[in-house]
């Protein structure tokens, strides 16, 4: 009987799950569009502005309906490969540009250059728009950006007698002496979680003149020199001669690394814009804290630009409607709501002056919005195989060089050599 | 000796015991210590079990989180029938493969082994696509569908070899006291395979409740969304991780599978066919 009863309920439950999967419906031909929106939005306050904006959106065009398709960042690569392949991947997709920029290769991608209007492309800083152009293809709008910054304790700055850099930039030399003036006895100057450092090191290397990769696609090559090494050189120096850096945090993720710092046993912190919120939620309520000026190395205060973005499906039946989509979704107004959101820099500068104006100097949010004028652009996104480089070969090596296991001419040999053969 | 060595072996066992609990059970309790703990705290170098406040807005947070009783809902949906279906399956073709030898034996236990030996990413597109030609990608239909075909090759194998611990010898003197080959089955061989069933039934279930990857590129659609889709939400871009919420929200999940867990475990009672077989 017992046996009975459990084959009924199973066949039961499969009739109910497979009457409940024939009853969805799909739109009707002569129905509005409707466009699949994949979101990777996951703050409660950037789910509620993205909600906001495509509400208005829908409001305004009856005809054009938004549909948002919540997904989370993690494995929505391996996500939208397959739907890709399998001719079902959403019509406006959001990503990073580092990520998309192998799908506008392997043309899964809309060319959104005729659909930007002469407004946006204006708006857009021309590091920030180059790292969204493909084969002179603009295929993805920019949207929200995050730079390294520099938070310190004010008071262990004061009380080191270190007058607070307040200008336009401050240069890594000052950094330097900063660090090596406030760390005294427990406290050390810099906390720096580079348990993973080849993302920091490719998006600050600009400022010291280092690119990596000339070319793109598969003939891309790569150069190690002065400006690429200078980075990992002076966070050698500033841990080893100096032992200004927690060497910790070294070993740390930049989340990981934040509580020393709130514990004062950093007087500084290197950290994504972002954190800015975090600090001003979690910080103890006694600890005063401020945002340094952007980092200037002798090539400028440029970091490279990974935004994230909005990209259109090619095979989309809707490519000029979700293109309409995405330049009201870009809006000034719209872009500095869905940064504020979610802590981090718009990538327009009417967007960025527009949440400057809202915030003011809060939280440092004008020293951080005005890093958002010097992204540049990002030599590695358009190389091929920087993912299996990064992962196989420089994460290793910048992790060898970190703990003092190899010098700096191995780890140069070890980045060059790793990256031929790869592409041999 | 031995009057010695008594009285310090059984503590002895008991410290091993508990040691091996709290090695089991410690990463539940962390979970539990980081749903009641603030981020600040979080984020603190101080470590403490106990949390020096509670935070208990991780809970309404981690609820107020779209579709996590939802998510809940279709998990134990997709888990249960899945687990039916490869119960149901399994349990006839495990005996036929414990009992039958031969070409067929060989060839059945080779399907198992090849099953097991592709990685999900080398046949996600294939599946996809078929399910797709099927109408049933963003379908809980499809997802327990894959579930059942992804756990049976396993599960299979577990209950072949409990089969195979039940002597022949009980099967035949069955027989030989006028019972049917029918009647067999289910007066001798099914009940003394109820323990297999069951662990197989908790395998089946566990793979289904915590499975990730199939979940997240088959199902489009959030209210279709399974926990392990909706809790990756606490995990933003740019290392962004909400961890209360996050810790909360796994605790709530885990609930379920403890309970299925602590009603099961009760039904998987070894011995059961000590002294069956004399002589």
């Amino acid at each position: 009987m017992k046996t009975r009863g459990v084959s009924i309920a199973a066949c039961l439950t499969v009739t109910t799950l497979l009457v409940a999967s024939c009853s969805g419906g799909g739109d009707g031909d002569d129905g509005p569009v409707t466009l699949e929106f994949q979101s990777l939005s996951d703050q409660p306050a950037a789910i509620e502005a993205t909600e906001k904006i495509v509400g208005e959106w829908n409001d305004a065009h009856p005809d054009v309906q938004v549909e948002i398709v919540p997904t989370g960042w993690d494995g929505v690569y391996d996500k939208l490969i397959t739907q890709f392949n399998g001719g079902a991947a959403p019509d406006i997709i959001h990503y990073e540009a580092a990520s998309i920029v192998p799908f506008a290769r392997d043309g899964y991608l809309a060319d959104l250059s005729e659909h930007m209007s002469d407004e946006r492309r204006a708006d857009i800083p021309e590091g920030v728009l180059d790292s969204v152009t493909v084969d002179d293809q603009v295929v993805a709008y920019p949207t929200e950006l995050q730079s390294y910054m520099v938070f310190a304790n004010k008071k262990l700055l004061q009380d080191a007698g270190v007058d607070i850099p307040t200008g336009e930039t401050m240069t890594w030399d000052e950094l330097r002496e900063i660090a090596k003036a406030t760390t005294k006895g427990e406290t050390y100057g810099l906390g720096w979680g580079l348990s993973s450092p080849t993302a920091t090191f490719m998006t600050m290397a600009p400022g010291f003149g280092g690119e990596f990769f000339t070319g793109s696609g598969a003939d891309a090559q790569i150069t190690v020199g002065e400006g690429e090494m200078a980075l990992p050189e002076l966070v050698d120096q500033m841990a080893y001669e100096d032992e200004s850096i927690l060497p910790v945090t070294l070993t740390q993720s930049g989340s990981e690394s934040i509580a020393s710092f709130y514990a004062g046993q950093t007087a500084m912190t290197v950290q994504g814009s972002y954190q800015a919120a975090n600090i001003a939620k979690d910080a103890p309520k006694d600890m005063d804290w401020v945002v340094l000026p952007p980092l200037e190395g002798p090539a400028g205060s440029g970091q490279a630009a990974n935004p994230q973005t909005l990209s259109v499906n090619i095979d989309s039946e809707h490519v000029e409607e979700s293109a309409a989509f995405i330049e009201f979704f870009t809006e000034a107004e719209n872009l500095a709501a869905l940064n504020e959101a979610d802590a981090l820099i718009p990538a327009t500068t009417s967007a960025q002056e527009l949440m400057r104006k809202n915030l003011g100097d809060e939280n440092g949010w004008d020293t951080i919005l005005a890093s958002g004028q010097h992204f540049s652009s990002a030599p590695y996104l358009f190389v091929d195989a920087y993912a299996q480089w990064k992962d196989t070969v420089a994460t290793p090596a910048y992790q060898r060089y970190l703990a003092q296991e190899i010098d700096a001419d191995e780890l140069a040999d070890q980045l060059t050599s790793g990256w031929d053969e790869i592409t041999s | 000796m031995r009057t010695v060595a008594r009285p310090l072996v059984r503590p002895a066992q008991y410290v091993a015991l508990a040691c091996y609990i709290v090695f089991l059970g410690f990463p539940l309790l962390w979970l539990i210590s980081a749903s009641v703990k603030s981020s600040g705290e979080l984020n603190s170098l101080t470590v403490s079990l106990l949390p020096s406040e509670w935070h208990w807005q991780n809970y309404s947070d981690a609820l107020a989180r779209q579709g996590l009783v939802r998510s809940a809902a279709n998990s134990a949906v997709v888990a249960l029938t899945s687990t039916a279906l490869v119960i149901l399956i399994a349990m006839p073709a495990a005996y036929v493969l414990a009992r039958l030898k031969g070409a067929f034996r060989v060839a059945g236990v080779g399907w198992i082994l090849v099953s097991q030996v592709f990685p999900v990413i080398l046949i996600i597109l294939p599946l996809f696509l078929i399910l797709r030609t099927m109408n049933l990608t963003d379908s809980l239909v499809g997802l327990t569908l894959v579930h059942t075909t992804y756990t049976l090759p396993f599960a299979l194998w577990m209950l072949q070899g409990y089969v195979a611990g039940i002597p022949t010898e009980l099967e035949e003197a069955g027989s030989m006291d006028g019972a049917s080959r029918l009647s067999v089955l289910r007066r001798i061989v099914f009940p003394l395979l109820a323990p297999g069933i069951v662990a197989t039934a908790m395998f089946s279930f566990v793979s289904s409740w915590n499975e990730f990857f199939f979940a997240l590129v088959l199902l489009q659609s959030p209210e279709n969304y399974t926990l392990p889709i909706t809790l990756t939400s606490f995990i933003g871009g740019e290392g962004k991780v909400a961890l209360g919420p996050l810790a909360a929200g796994s605790f709530l999940a885990a609930i379920p599978s403890i309970v299925f867990f602590s009603i099961m475990q009760k039904k998987l009672t070894g011995g059961l066919m000590a002294g069956a077989v004399k002589g």
